[in-house]
């Protein structure tokens, strides 16, 4: 909002205790149920399989017994870049996607796609699915689909929103109660609710009183490949000093994060 | 001189011809203009009914407000047309006297059949709408985009565009695109107006996407 | 006037000019653009009012209190309770009930096997022909010769067909067993008392699992993961002993890779070491009055679980046991927990034993951080069925899996023995069988043998929600309503006390389905005599809230009921003492733990299986969604991975993704391989899970399932199927 003062503006985004997190799925099924996305006969084919948050298996490339496994749960990382300047936003030629400076969320918009998929190419994190064909649900199975988020369609791009639907959602219920705003639980992903580990704490990073705002400023704290400049808004701690150094591509002898 | 008379020969003869030309052309562009305007306009739009002829009037009348049968759910959404468990509430037997009460009644209340009225003004499923944003926080009026069918007597014949199967109050009640009324069309650009107009911004695609 | 070439062009013109000042062309344009961005084909979902309704999942046996949003009345999503109950949770499976409550899968109606077809029955004419049958087998004198395999022995459900056993006479009611049967018996042989123990993980300081996949489903998996957040947040430690990095072992502070199957010699070590330098005494009560057999323990540790020893049987190193041991016992409350993975093979009697005695060592019982001993809730109190004379006679024939005589004496049900016992005899010694809850012919270790056993039995009831493998088999179909179409009781513990949820209709039935309960009960009825006269209630749902009683509304209204008095005086029930040695355990021959089966000439590897959260391998099978969760290193189209440690490969000559030929002593798969440094080298494992025959095209065919390659080993202590593992060898295709 050009009016409003600084400090109004939200900027949504996560941190994920990688040393809680066990690996166990639910947030990407959280995801998959909550917003409709689609699924195949052949799901352990993996190629053309959509999963707007997908949780990594990182291994530390050591021998048995020093082996050691962490997993890194990767939904869109929002990135701001430089004043909203995300690698996909800026290379869409069809405005399908945008970048939301009240929220700091980055948009999709099906309709508007037209599956050039150079938003896929651009984004270093993967976090882009193009769907190869239409999605069928099989007889029956179209009733749990959520009236929240639009299903898709044959040749175009999805990925996470930070299931915006709930943010508006909230702010529907807010003003019906005459409020303006929102408290942080009253907003949370549905990954971020889901998880069983607690291991995904959601909220807005410009707020103090939001947990992710403190526990982003933890020094064991990083972000996936931080040093290009996407200036993503989902941070990761973990206590493994390996794991931190799989963040990003960092040469043998060179220290890990600024 | 042959020569000469043979051009002016050529002249009167375009002369004439000049005449019927112009005529032509102008019935041409009748011809056109009257496809364009009435005709098109014509087979553009599939005209349906609605199942039930239903007085917003009457209903106003009877329980004062939209909001006694358009309503905000508790948890802020809103619920849009009534569905036969409202309308049961008074409905239960007959009430009045008319015609259309009583089809109501006989066919849709008594076999428990829920009313496939058609919606003006239903946006499609890409896009998101926040009934509460726009009438409690904004505190527009319903009229904004809802026009006068809060007082009229009778529903307005629905118009389907056959090319795009959306109705024609969302996709613009004037065919030349003109606007007379705020309601008239509810299309992007005219979010996007007046966004731009009480916010100074015409707002992110997630606003209105989803 | 005539129309020539020119004035017709001059129309043309005309009309062409006429066009651009109407209407026409820029709505045609504008609109066949709108109509490029319609996709008629792609669903809309139908919007309404959003409700919310509170339930426990009965998906698994944790019990976790879950909400369910609905749209008008579709089920659109399942996420966990806001609440500070400590059940209030859910995990993938759970999250996966929409998909599985509106499953391809699901049987819609009652079905009748007619010339190895199934044909569409009545619920009425389904209930009518079972009872013909049974009529028939009790005029023969032959009641006994029905069977019944329950998924669980708690709850209402199970008690009701338990009950139609008794009043029909037979004694034949099998349960499915798990690590829980085990978990009873270690604490009635040591402690005398029937408990289930709960362990306080989040309180405690220093948990040593041996091979408990506490993060690889284990108990309430929700629960469990919270509590392990808790520690991790208390900077508290976790040690994992295992062969496998698991994603618990991932997790845990130090993971101590062990020779499978000798975590019990480990335990013994390790309890050699605290005694031999006495890091007991201070720490435990217990050691001053209450304790029973301790001498002879003392001795037998000492003679036979030398540090040396248990180094070379468990290939950890002697340092490393010692500073376990040390660790252990130095921690303010720390808790060593037992049971392979996520528990659904019971195991070694002796194995869980020799752990819990680290328990017993610490003193950790019923204490913060240690091991809290709960009695079952015992709320259902019906009066006895009623018995006619031939009912009586059949209910104390013997029970043919020998369950709770001779040496099976411990054991209540003995489901692992059931095909051998049916193989063994010339005509099956079950004529009748009942499957409620449970998909044994997929779930039980060696799937030739249990094959051949079903094929055998002449008439097989399946009360199954799905087309799974059992109820392929069987030969009526009465399906049951999904979770969240039923009412039902489920035992469990809240936090750590015993607990009882109830498991509410969130949506009428879908299908032409009935619930299990009231199936059983109109079988009931249409068998008249004293079979009726025994089920007084006129459908389930009288016959819940009438067990229930005042409990039924404390559940309505918080989903559980929570035994406040459910922590158990485990020792002041019998001898006041934890006992390490008493006669009944020395009936069990002293420390014998199971090895794999297989020579290891002809087998030189060893086939361990895992557990994952994103593979339910139990009763209830993957949604599509979770198979979507899968790695492709696990199962990639149809191929199913085997982790191998890289040096083994290399002696194998194999390399990542290479198709391998896996053979063990009970049968052979085409597998493909993956390299993973967190496996122990000669040691190779398996998902358990997969390769399903029956349910749907999302699910058949993928993969092998590890049943058909893994065979059972009795429990030379309880009788109960113990084996973790098999002997095997790869050959490169």
């Amino acid at each position: 909002m050009s009016k409003g003062s600084k400090h109004k503006v939200k900027k949504f985004g996560m941190v994920i205790d990688l040393d809680k997190c066990t690996g166990c799925g639910a947030c990407m099924v959280a995801c998959m149920s909550e917003n409709n996305v689609p699924f195949k006969e052949n799901e352990s084919k993996k190629l053309d399989s959509i999963t707007w948050m997908r949780v990594y298996k990182l291994e530390n490339g050591k021998s048995f017994p020093e082996a050691d496994i962490c997993f890194l749960p990767r939904p869109c990382m929002h990135c701001e870049g430089d004043r909203g300047h995300a690698p996909c936003v800026s290379v869409c030629p069809a405005i399908a996607t945008d970048y939301d400076h009240n929220t700091g969320i980055v948009s999709q918009i099906y309709t508007r796609c037209f599956g050039c998929r150079y938003c896929m190419a651009a984004c270093p994190y993967h976090a882009r699915y193009f769907n190869w064909r239409d999605p069928v649900w099989p007889e029956g199975m179209e009733k749990f689909l959520n009236p929240n988020v639009s299903p898709r369609m044959r040749g175009v791009v999805e990925k996470c929103s930070f299931c915006h639907h709930r943010y508006q959602l909230a702010l529907d219920k807010a003003y019906a109660e005459g409020r303006d705003k929102i408290e942080e639980d009253e907003y949370q992903t549905a990954c971020a609710h889901a998880c069983p580990a607690n291991a995904i704490t959601f909220g807005d990073l410009n707020n103090k009183k939001h947990s992710v705002y403190r526990l982003k400023k933890n020094p064991n704290t990083f972000r996936l490949l931080e040093r290009l400049g996407t200036n993503p808004k989902v941070y990761y701690h973990s206590s493994r000093e390996w794991v931190r150094r799989a963040g990003d591509n960092y040469l043998k002898h060179e220290a890990a994060k600024a | 001189m042959s020569e000469t008379q043979k051009v002016s020969a050529s002249d009167n003869k375009r002369k004439n011809t000049g005449g019927t030309t112009i005529l032509f052309f102008l019935i041409g562009v009748a011809i056109s203009l009257a496809v364009g305007w009435v005709i098109f306009p014509k087979l553009l739009y599939l005209k349906k009914s609605q199942p039930i002829d239903f007085s917003h009037a009457v209903h106003n009348e009877a329980v004062g407000d939209c909001d006694s049968c358009h309503f905000f759910r508790e948890d802020g959404t809103f619920s849009g047309s009534p569905t036969l468990a409202q309308c049961i509430d008074c409905h239960e037997d007959v009430q009045g006297d008319t015609e259309a009460e009583q089809i109501f009644v006989e066919e849709y209340i008594a076999q428990n059949k829920e009313v496939p009225w058609l919606i003006y003004s239903k946006q499609p499923d890409c896009v998101f709408f926040s009934h509460a944003a726009h009438v409690k926080k904004a505190e527009m009026s319903c009229e904004s985009c809802h026009g006068e069918i809060g007082t009229s007597e009778t529903l307005p014949i629905y118009e389907e565009n056959r090319i795009t199967g959306y109705s024609r109050n969302i996709w613009g009640k004037n065919i030349a695109g003109i606007k007379k009324h705020t309601w008239d069309r509810m299309k992007m650009d005219d979010c996007g107006e007046c966004h731009e107009e009480e916010t100074g911004d015409k707002g992110s695609c997630f606003q209105c996407h989803k | 006037m005539k129309i020539d070439r020119r004035n017709f062009l001059s129309l043309g013109a005309g009309a062409t000019a006429g066009l651009a000042f109407s209407p026409l062309p820029w709505k045609l344009m504008d609109d066949s653009s709108i109509w490029t961005q319609n996709w008629p084909w792609a669903p809309v979902p139908t919007d309404g009012e959003a409700s919310y309704v509170d339930t426990v999942c009965s998906l698994c046996s944790g019990g976790c209190g879950i909400t369910i949003r609905k749209i008008g009345d579709r089920v659109v999503k399942a996420e966990k309770k806001d609440s500070d109950n400590a059940n209030s949770g859910i995990c993938i499976l759970g999250l996966s009930s929409p998909q599985l409550l509106y499953s391809p899968s699901r049987i819609k109606t009652p079905l009748k096997k007619v010339e190895d077809k199934w044909v569409k029955i009545s619920v009425k004419q389904a209930v009518a022909e079972i009872a013909e049958k049974l009529k028939g087998l009790r005029k023969d004198k032959l009641s006994h010769t029905l069977a019944c395999i329950s998924g669980s022995s708690a709850g209402t459900v199970p008690a009701l067909f338990e009950r139609f056993l008794t009043a029909y006479g037979s004694p034949n009611f099998i349960t499915v067993p798990s690590v829980k049967d085990i978990y009873k018996l270690v604490f009635s042989l040591t402690c005398g008392a029937s408990c289930i123990p709960a362990f306080d993980i989040a309180n405690s300081d220093f948990v040593v699992s041996f091979g408990t996949g506490l993060l690889d489903g284990w108990g309430n998996p929700a629960a469990a993961f919270k509590a392990h957040s808790i520690l991790k947040d208390n900077k508290k430690q976790l040690i994992q002993i295992e062969p496998r990095l698991s994603n618990t072992a991932a997790k845990a502070d130090k993971w101590l890779p062990i020779i499978p199957g000798t975590e019990g010699v480990l335990a013994l070590g390790m309890a050699n070491v605290i005694i031999g330098k006495q890091l007991y005494f201070n720490k435990n009560v217990l050691f001053d009055s209450v304790t029973e057999g301790f001498e002879e323990f003392k001795a037998l540790v000492e003679k036979d679980y030398s540090l040396e020893a248990v180094s070379n049987i468990t290939g950890i190193k002697q340092e490393d046991i010692t500073a376990l041991a040390e660790d252990f016992m130095k921690a303010q409350s720390p808790v060593a927990l037992f049971g392979r993975g996520e528990g659904s093979t019971p195991g070694s009697l002796h194995e869980m034993m020799a752990v819990n005695f680290l328990n017993a060592l610490a003193g950790n019982f019923n204490k913060t951080g240690g091991v809290y001993l709960l009695s079952e809730p015992d709320y259902i109190n019906w009066t006895h069925p009623v018995l006619d004379d031939a009912a009586y006679y059949n209910i104390n024939a013997k029970r043919l899996d020998g369950a709770g005589e001779g040496k099976y004496f411990l054991a209540k049900h003995l489901l692992n023995r059931l095909p051998e016992v049916v193989n063994s005899s010339k005509t099956s010694p079950i004529n009748f069988l009942f499957v409620t809850d449970s998909n044994p012919f997929y779930t039980m270790a060696d799937t030739k043998l249990v094959e051949e056993a079903f094929k055998k039995i002449p008439f097989i009831v399946s009360f199954s929600s799905y087309m799974d493998e059992t109820a392929s088999m069987a030969d009526i179909i009465l399906p049951n309503h999904f979770f969240l179409e039923r009412y039902q009781d489920i035992v469990t513990t809240c936090g750590l006390k015993p607990a009882v949820g109830l498991s509410k209709p969130v949506v009428n039935p879908i299908f032409n389905t009935i619930h299990s309960g009231d199936a059983i009960i109109s079988i009931a009825k249409a068998l008249g005599g004293t079979i009726a006269e025994s089920f007084p209630w006129d459908n389930y749902e009288t016959c819940l809230q009438e067990t229930l009683e005042a409990k039924k509304d404390v559940m309505d209204k918080e989903l559980f009921w929570i035994d406040e008095s459910g922590v158990s005086n485990a020792f002041a029930d019998s001898s006041g003492k934890f006992e390490f040695i008493n006669d009944k355990t020395r009936q069990t021959k002293p420390y014998i733990f199971v090895d794999a089966q297989g020579e290891k000439k002809k087998y030189p590897l060893t086939l361990i299986r895992f557990d994952s959260m994103r593979i339910a391998s139990g009763y209830t099978a993957n949604s599509p969604f979770m198979t979507k969760t899968v790695a492709d290193t696990v199962i990639k189209e149809n191929d199913i991975f085997i982790e191998i440690n890289p040096k083994t490969a290399a002696e194998y000559n194999l390399a990542e993704r290479s198709k391998a030929l896996l053979t063990t002593p009970k049968g052979k798969a085409q597998v493909r391989v993956h390299l993973y440094e967190g496996i122990m080298p000669g040691i190779i494992s398996m998902p358990s899970g997969l390769g399903h025959t029956g349910y749907d095209s999302y699910l058949t065919g993928k993969g092998i399932n590890i049943n058909e390659l893994i065979g059972q080993i009795e429990d030379p202590a309880s009788g109960f199927d113990a084996a973790w593992g098999i002997r095997a060898v790869l050959a490169r295709v």
